[in-house]
């Protein structure tokens, strides 16, 4: 018994322990924005226009076709059920509030949080953080200043482009299915929408941002000089983003919803 | 002047090496030491403590009189700016290519993108056979090319200090004479240099100080 609670005390105590780190960095890392130095800024400014093409640009390709498909899947179902008039709340209901974040999160924690983590670590064990270090530049502020803002101004921008795609382009791919209007069906999605999803949905893309650059950094830097520790680091920081996010969303919801 | 203090330094084991026990060491302008060690790692964590990439919490660094605060690592830049590192564990950035990363100071410090190598690096990497490997990324290199790449970029940013690990390793025969020959002239400027070498004519044609470090202890003696 005392063994049990001994476990699950030293667990907690962990887990405060890292989310108490993972505060700590990102204090950190916002702390270098309001200190706008000038030396650096032109690359940092490169390192970031990289982070946002390499997560928002070359993720277009596999966001739209996700987004094309759940739009039309939802349209199609709830067209069935629904009688056809409520769908368009529906769909700001689901996808607007909810899906749109959640499926983007997704997308970005499985192409990008990877990416980071895995680059971050290899320059950790090939000793790249301390060339840079011997360079006379601080690698937080070369390395995850850009990666903080370039990863959130991609989640943002996908979330819009998300909700866009599976809303119309879900409409255009079942209109022969369906028997609403596009006038009457964009007139619904008009009336749901209110000023508070708009905000939600910044919100929640922010907080992703931040939370899924954050622990992917933090897991890249923790890595000790040993290859093999790569892969373990990596996907604990690809479960670790996506549990995140799930209770931030929720937590989001609540606070906004309730 | 003294140009490097370490004053009650220790340093925990590494590797197969017995760390360093609470030692004191001087480095002035003009001095060139070798290290003779029991163990390879015990002299490589030296190097790397005087490089400032290895810090135990105790003891006190000063850098041209200046004690060096540890609790932030900002705090380091400034000096490590100022130590050439060129070892068996310093590297080059690997998404970028050769020239990026020998301008990568001169990028960041004088906020430019639209730089390119001056006149005296540019003869370097022609002697050292690298000039038309320029644009190619580290990993596309040979283990020679990238550590000759690797010394460019440290004796270009004038340091204050040089340390070396086994440079007759480092370039290969073929070019280690001209090594030698560049690093004369630098040492005749006064530049500080600490190196690890198994070239014991290396070692007599250069040195003028030794850093014994054996079972953990570490002593200097004038050679």
């Amino acid at each position: 018994m005392y063994q049990i609670a001994g476990y699950i005390g030293r667990k907690t105590f962990k887990s405060v322990n890292h989310i108490l780190d993972l505060f700590a960095f990102t204090y950190r890392i916002f702390n270098l924005i309001l200190q706008r130095p000038k030396e650096g800024r032109v690359l940092v400014r490169r390192v970031m226009l990289e982070q946002i093409y390499f997560t928002a640009v070359q993720a277009l390709p596999l966001l739209i076709p996700i987004a094309l498909i759940v739009g039309s899947m939802l349209i199609v179902q709830f067209a069935r059920i629904s009688n056809q008039y409520d769908t368009g709340t529906t769909m700001v209901l689901l996808i607007v509030r909810e899906l749109g974040p959640g499926i983007t999160a997704l997308l970005v924690i499985l192409r990008s949080a990877t990416s980071v983590t895995i680059e971050i670590g290899y320059m950790k064990i090939f000793h790249e953080i301390d060339a840079i270090e011997m360079a006379g530049i601080d690698p937080i502020r070369t390395i995850c200043l850009p990666r903080l803002i370039g990863i959130t101004s991609a989640i943002l921008c996908l979330f819009i482009v998300f909700d866009l795609v599976s809303i119309v382009g879900g409409y255009g791919v079942v209109w022969s299915f369906t028997h609403i209007d596009l006038g009457d069906f964009l007139g619904q999605i008009a009336k749901a929408v209110s000023p508070t999803d708009i905000i939600v949905g910044i919100v929640k893309a922010l907080c992703f941002g931040i939370i899924i650059t954050v622990t992917c950094l933090y897991h890249g830097f923790s890595i000790k000089k040993n290859i093999t520790g790569l892969p373990v680091a990596t996907s604990k920081a690809a479960i670790k983003c996506f549990f995140y996010c799930l209770i931030i969303n929720v937590v989001i919801s609540i606070i906004f919803y309730m | 002047m003294k140009l490097i203090e370490l004053s009650d330094y220790t340093l925990p084991p590494t590797g197969t090496g017995s760390g360093l026990k609470k030692f004191h060491f001087t480095l002035s302008k003009g001095d060139i030491c070798y290290i003779q060690a029991d163990f390879p790692d015990d002299a490589h964590l030296f190097l790397r403590a005087v490089a400032l990439l290895a810090h135990s919490g105790s003891g006190t660094y000063r850098f041209a009189g200046e004690k060096i605060d540890f609790s932030d690592h900002t705090n380091l830049l400034s000096y490590k700016k100022k130590i050439g590192y060129v070892t068996n564990d310093a590297s080059m950035i690997s998404n970028m290519s050769i020239r990026e990363n020998l301008l990568l100071m001169r990028y960041y410090f004088e906020n430019s993108l639209s730089l390119d190598i001056d006149d005296n690096v540019k003869n370097l990497c022609t002697v050292f056979d690298i000039y038309d490997k320029l644009d190619i990324r580290p990993g596309d290199l040979r283990p020679t090319e990238l550590r000759s790449a690797i010394i460019i970029r440290e004796i270009t940013k004038s340091p204050d200090i040089l340390l070396l690990e086994r440079p007759e390793d480092f370039v290969g025969q073929t070019k280690f004479n001209f090594l030698i020959k560049l690093l004369k002239k630098m040492s005749l400027s006064g530049l500080p240099v600490i190196f690890i070498s198994y070239d014991t004519d290396f070692i007599k044609e250069f040195s003028n100080r030794k850093i014994i470090i054996s079972k953990g202890n570490l002593t200097t003696v004038k050679d």
